[in-house]
């Protein structure tokens, strides 16, 4: 009986079923849970953009701080499309900017937020916090030690916008609007060039005059 | 009795040192190099294998006489699968900052030739108790090399243990003293080095000699 091929089946598809029930079940019990530890883990990366962040902070301290030190703003942006930004500080005296970046990665999407000082120029901080990118490799574009080349480093040349590029390797001579290459992941570093330069063009209107857009 | 009992032990404390599956068996290498940076990582990756490791052991033993011998494997991987998927969600829930950077390393339990090898070897053949204790065991041995790897890389790469400083901030070259981390540690060969003087120690110890 027991090698029938009908006992096979019976006994896979049974397996299947309680298998599959049990981590449905699981999953719909988590997902509330794993919601909300995105959406904080979204906040920790905006807040990490402006170096507000500080170690040990509880979730309710990290919901208050973004709370009460950003400002959602809508635009449109050249196609005609909706874009968020954040501004940091009072709107009388914006101490900065939060853009979202986004765009296509190698395995999957890249989703980053990137902060401007108040002179809508010079990059306060950049995180990229959901990849699908190779960890060890790609996947390093997510590490601080990559993070912190940015800082500093300009997206405006004489009123023109040429981004930031990261290298294909190590930089051959110091550059305001370049930064250090990670060794291994040129595909990714390609992909974030490109999603920083079409994300910043989107903006370009808010960058250049920030108070006719709202 | 005694000599049951001397077997039981032996099916736990075993995989520990003498057949150790990292060191011994040279199983479960990738993930070995990839989650001993820092050892809270090492920990987690540790419980987490523990979890799958005991659970799938304990189903497959329990399930030995109706497993078709014909689709046994993929009956087995079904079994592992689910309950890496079920700790992977549980991880991502409850402590989403480690299981971030664990990232699928946790996944990739699935393919850890140390679960589906203790299946197929021990569990399809023995009792549900003494496959459990394999499995613990097996886990355990497992997670002793992470977490003393870890520990190591942890030390000598970062200057700390478990996020707490142990060398002193005034020995660094930013205070004005003359340490500098060993940013070897950090990356993965620096896990293969002390990996190999560990399988080299223990080898030296238990006179393991290759067939």
């Amino acid at each position: 009986m027991k090698s029938s091929n009908s006992y096979t089946y019976i006994f896979v598809i049974a397996m299947a079923i309680v298998s599959a029930l049990l981590l449905s079940v699981l999953s719909t019990s988590l997902q509330e849970r794993q919601e909300f530890n995105k959406l904080l883990d979204t906040r920790k990366n905006v807040l990490k953009t402006v170096d507000a962040l500080e170690a040990g902070m509880s979730d309710m301290a990290i919901e208050e701080l973004y709370q009460s030190s950003f400002r959602k703003k809508v635009i449109t942006d050249t196609e005609g499309r909706e874009r968020v930004y954040y501004l940091y500080g009072s709107p009388e005296k914006p101490e900065g900017y939060v853009l979202p970046l986004s765009g296509k990665g190698v395995w999957s999407t890249i989703n980053g937020f990137i902060a401007l000082e108040s002179d809508r120029n010079t990059i306060k901080g950049i995180s990229f916090y959901d990849h699908g990118e190779t960890p060890g490799l790609g996947g390093e574009i997510e590490k601080d030690f990559f993070s912190g080349r940015f800082i500093g480093k300009k997206i405006f040349r004489d009123g023109e916008l040429v981004s930031i590029t990261i290298a294909k390797n190590k930089l051959m001579k110091p550059s305001e609007h370049a930064v250090d290459g990670l060794s291994g992941a040129s595909l990714t570093t390609g992909a974030v060039n490109s999603l920083l330069r079409e994300d910043l063009e989107a903006y370009l209107g808010m960058l250049k005059e920030p108070d006719k857009e709202e | 009795m005694i000599m049951a009992k001397a077997k039981t032990i032996d099916t736990f404390l075993g995989p520990l040192s003498r057949s150790n599956p990292i060191t011994t068996q040279v199983l479960g290498i990738c993930s070995a190099l990839a989650v001993t940076v820092k050892m809270d990582t090492a920990l987690v990756m540790t419980g987490a294998l523990v979890f799958v490791l005991v659970g799938s052991n304990t189903i497959v033993a329990a399930l030995r006489n109706l497993i078709p011998s014909r689709v046994r494997i993929i009956v087995m991987l079904t079994i592992i699968a689910t309950l890496v998927i079920v700790i992977d969600e549980l991880l991502k829930a409850f402590v989403y900052d480690i299981s971030k950077q664990l990232s699928i390393f946790v996944g990739l339990i699935i393919t850890n030739c140390i679960v589906l090898g203790r299946a197929e070897a021990f569990a399809l053949k023995n009792s549900v108790t003494a496959s459990a204790l394999d499995g613990f065991g097996n886990a355990l041995g497992y997670g002793l090399i992470l977490v003393l790897v870890a520990a190591a890389r942890e030390f000598l790469g970062s200057g700390t243990l478990l996020g707490l400083q142990i060398i002193p901030d005034f020995l660094y070259v930013e205070n004005g003293g003359w340490y500098v981390n060993n940013g070897l540690m950090i990356l993965a060969p620096g896990a293969f080095i002390i990996l190999g003087l560990l399988i080299w120690l223990q080898r030296t110890i238990n006179g393991y000699k290759e067939e």
